[in-house]
């Protein structure tokens, strides 16, 4: 159910319907004030590009409110890929952590997906402009709506951000006293010059949050969970700040995910949100593309390409909340790639990719004791063989040097050992400062259920092998730790998850 | 099984010293301490070139390779390939490295337990055999392991080779008998020697083989007292041993003739010349130092207005051979020697100009004259115009 029809085209959707269908959109709507629902026909009068209701009737609906649209329409469906319908209902469903959706496909079996977040989030009030946000002609055009007050008392009522100690910053920054208590039509162009350049030239707050809606860490960290299994995400909201002149928030979440059939070879699936909408096509050009492919996402842990996405099964989300986000084109698909918007999300994507680094560090260092472990299995005994039979050594020399190699190697695996706790310490340290600021118990967050209980499997076995492994008496030890550490940590994380 | 004949005059017994290196491994083991294997370090850092020697030579450097978790798969294997070679040493066997591959593949597929050894490809036995060569520096034909490599294809009316063959007998080779059929030796200079019948003026190796056969088509070899040679790109070992060969026996002038860009200066001229960094070791008896760059020259562009072609940056190959010859300039020790100042100038001209002229294009000074190209290089050589 759509609270109102702003964003999905609801005038081209309309028309099209009209056009191949010879039927415009059937609409039924009920208030929570109101006893019966109403129900009509939308069309479109093609000339004068106007909606004109039909049918209009009061009927009973079951549902305390909401509004219902029916179209029908003949075209050609795209399912997958980046311009894809189901990559368009999984964005929706992502940026949108209130919203719970049942639909069907062709034949597919209904598939509903319930919400996570049980407030709707309340539209941002309308707030005063931030003075940042605008250009000379705006700031004189703005002028023009307050008649005949004071400067002093224009800055104050008609921007946000402004307060006695903004305005003495601006006297201080170079606007003449005097200007303060003159009334707004006596000043000149000249004036306003002046007025403006002391404004740019004073630091102030940063814009209001409440007027740009982001989703939030925490809901966005949930709702992450509704597109698949997660292996491990990781998810960053930015502050406001003001790009271009205007407000942006930029919300990144990067995950990774089981049986998604994503490929380890190639890049990963980019999504693109502006104010809450999926962007599905022109991907190129836009900001959020250039911004992820101007990190170098080798120093997280990931391969890439010169000047490209990285590579690897991994959902990338961008989204980008402004009230006035600048489009490239009139398809509003592509988001502007303006310096500081790029350098922005490039920010943002920075964070959530050192988030990323230490869960894909820690998968590294698991491997690479597994390496070093099967190496000192297979290939010690071999290098000590060939060796005396080189040299036509006697057993005792064999088992001697046998020993030995054992003893080094077995140095090695500590160190690694070692490596893979400081890198879970790390980790661990990361989802708890996450717990701590969602309010959650530690470990409990990025990883679900179903991922904790395959991490304790794998952690499991790499105990089994280290310990079936290992003979020595050093290496005996690492295991030792190793299984300590590892039964410890997954008792921890089990409990927690059923917790 | 006949005895080989030596490269070189091998100053250490190759077995005795692989036994002694795998007694201090084994020892190092037995003593709980990690062995380390050493090999020259066969890069450009490590290559040192003094105009009066000619060739590259290699520095101090090593490649230390320590026994640990992650270099115990290397240092197995390179044990267990020495075993092979050693063996190979002892009963007179010869292998190329391809057929090493096989034989390791076979040992390992014979015994479960060196499974862990096998070799996804041959790229990962050869950097076994060349470690091994570096390890021990020595040849890798001393390792009784060949190549398949030729020498160019060279024609002469004055040349005589004589050829010692494995059991001792001799092969004498007049060129001037082969009709239109090249003479090509085996990548075995050790075994021949050169004699001239008559005064030979000069030897000419010429980039293409293509380009050389046309020459010798048109009656090069039959108007000139000369060696006419196809080096075929750049120059295999073959090819490189051959030319030192002909420089050492016969004291002629010798000239290269291929195309005016940096790949034909640094991978083919060089590699002729002074050898290369990879093959540090065997630059001694695999280059010829006395080659001068006849052409293309960068003033023959301007005097024959010779058609040519830009650069094209976004071809990858092309690019890297322009970063490479910047990086050249910079740290290649030959072309930082001043007494290669010409041929660094000319690498400064194609990176300042960003053009290529190949050795073809002397075709086009006069298309109804067959033999207008044989005119060029001979006029070349008598007015001294090579660097």
């Amino acid at each position: 159910m759509l609270p109102r029809a702003a964003g999905i085209g609801i005038s081209a959707a309309t028309t099209w319907a009209q056009m191949t269908n010879a039927r415009g959109v059937v609409v039924l709507s009920k208030k929570k004030s109101m006893r019966k629902a109403i129900s009509g026909q939308v069309d479109v009068d093609i000339k004068s590009n106007t909606g004109v209701f039909k049918n209009k009737e009061s009927v009973d609906w079951e549902v305390p409110h909401g509004t219902r649209v029916e179209f029908l329409i003949d075209g050609r469906i795209q399912m997958n890929g980046d311009g894809g319908l189901v990559t368009y209902i999984e964005g929706t469903v992502l940026v949108n952590p209130h919203l719970t959706i049942k639909y069907k496909l062709h034949d597919q079996d209904w598939i509903t997906i319930d919400r996570v977040l049980h407030e709707v989030p309340e539209m941002p009030e309308a707030t005063l402009p931030h003075p940042h946000t605008f250009k000379l002609g705006e700031f004189m055009t703005h002028a023009t709506l307050f008649g005949k007050v004071t400067l002093v008392n224009f800055l104050k009522t008609g921007f946000s951000r402004i307060s006695d100690q903004s305005i003495n910053d601006f006297v201080k920054n170079g606007l003449l006293k005097p200007l303060l208590t003159k009334s707004l039509p006596t000043l000149t162009e000249e004036d306003f010059k002046k007025v403006f350049v002391a404004i740019q030239a004073t630091e102030l707050m940063p814009p209001s949050t409440k007027s740009v809606l982001t989703v939030g860490e925490e809901a966005l960290s949930k709702s992450i969970q509704r597109l698949g299994q997660v292996d491990f995400f990781s998810v960053v909201t930015r502050k406001p700040c003001i790009c271009d002149f205007k407000p942006v928030v930029v919300e990144v979440a990067l995950a990774r995910f089981i049986n998604r059939n994503l490929q380890s070879d190639e890049p990963v699936q980019l999504l693109r949100f502006a104010n809450r909408v999926p962007l599905q096509f022109d991907k190129a050009g836009c900001a959020i593309t250039r911004a992820i492919e101007s990190v170098n996402w080798k120093s997280y842990g990931l391969q890439q390409p010169k000047d490209s996405l990285p590579i690897g099964p991994f959902v990338f989300a961008v989204s980008v909340t402004s009230p006035f986000i600048k489009f490239k084109n009139a398809s509003k698909e592509t988001i502007d790639a303006s310096d500081e918007l790029v350098e922005e999300i490039r920010r943002t994507s920075m964070q959530a990719g050192q988030k990323l680094a230490r869960h894909i560090r820690k998968e590294f260092k698991e491997a690479d004791l597994e390496r070093k472990l099967a190496h000192i299995e297979l290939f010690g005994p071999i290098l000590v063989e060939k060796l005396v039979e080189i040299v036509g050594a006697n057993e005792t020399r064999k088992s001697k040097a046998t020993e030995g190699l054992r003893k080094l190697l077995g140095r090695d695996s500590e160190a690694a050992i070692a490596d893979l706790e400081e890198a879970e310490s790390r980790l661990k340290a990361q989802k708890d400062k996450e717990a701590k600021k969602s309010g959650q118990e530690s470990g409990s967050q990025g990883l679900n259920e179903a991922a904790i209980e395959d991490e304790r499997q794998t952690t499991e076995k790499t105990t089994e092998k280290t310990t079936d492994k290992t003979t020595d008496k050093t290496t005996d030890k690492a295991a030792e730790r190793s299984t300590e550490k590892t039964t410890e940590k997954s008792t921890e994380k089990t409990t927690t998850a059923k917790a | 099984m006949a005895k080989l004949l030596s490269v070189r005059e091998l100053k250490i017994d190759i077995p005795k010293e692989a036994k002694i290196i795998a007694d201090k491994m084994l020892r190092d083991l037995e003593n709980s301490k990690r062995p380390v294997l050493e090999a020259v370090k066969t890069t450009l850092d490590n290559s040192y070139y003094n105009s009066k020697v000619g060739y590259l030579t290699p520095g101090d450097k090593k490649v230390r390779t320590e026994l640990n978790v992650s270099s115990v798969q290397k240092l197995a294997r390179v044990v267990f390939l020495l075993e092979i070679i050693l063996r190979n040493l002892d009963i007179g066997s010869v292998n190329t490295k391809r057929e090493l591959y096989y034989i390791c593949k076979g040992l390992i597929r014979g015994n479960k337990k060196y499974k862990p050894l096998d070799f996804e490809d041959q790229v990962e036995s050869d950097s076994i055999i060349d470690f091994i060569g570096d390890m021990l520096e020595v040849y890798r034909e001393e390792l009784n392991c060949f190549a398949n490599e030729r020498g160019g294809q060279t024609y002469s009316q004055q040349l005589v080779v004589t050829e010692t063959l494995s059991d001792g007998t001799k092969a004498t080779i007049d060129l001037s008998t082969l009709g239109t059929a090249p003479f090509q030796p085996k990548n075995k200079p050790q075994a021949l020697r050169l004699k001239a019948k008559k005064k030979i003026d000069f030897c000419l190796i010429i980039e293409s083989e293509g380009t050389a056969n046309t020459l010798v088509n048109m009656g090069f070899t039959k108007r000139n007292n000369c060696i006419l040679m196809g080096a075929g790109g750049v120059p295999s070992n073959g090819v490189r041993g051959w030319c030192k060969l002909i420089q050492e026996e016969l004291e002629i002038p010798m000239f290269f003739f291929g195309d005016l860009d940096a790949y034909t200066m640094q991978n083919i001229f060089r590699t002729l010349k002074a050898g290369s960094a990879a093959s540090l070791i065997r630059n001694a008896n695999f280059s010829a130092p006395e080659v001068k760059f006849l052409g293309v020259l960068p003033e023959d562009v301007r005097k024959y207005d010779l058609p040519h072609y830009n650069v094209k940056e976004s071809d990858p190959v092309e690019a890297r051979a322009l970063k490479k010859a910047k990086d050249a300039l910079e740290n290649d020790p030959f072309f930082l020697d001043k007494k290669n100042k010409g041929l660094a100038d000319i690498l400064r001209w194609l990176i300042k100009k960003k053009i290529r002229c190949e050795q073809q294009s002397f075709f086009s000074v006069d298309p109804k004259d067959p033999i207008k190209t044989e005119k060029i290089i001979l006029e070349k050589i008598r007015n001294k115009s090579f660097v």
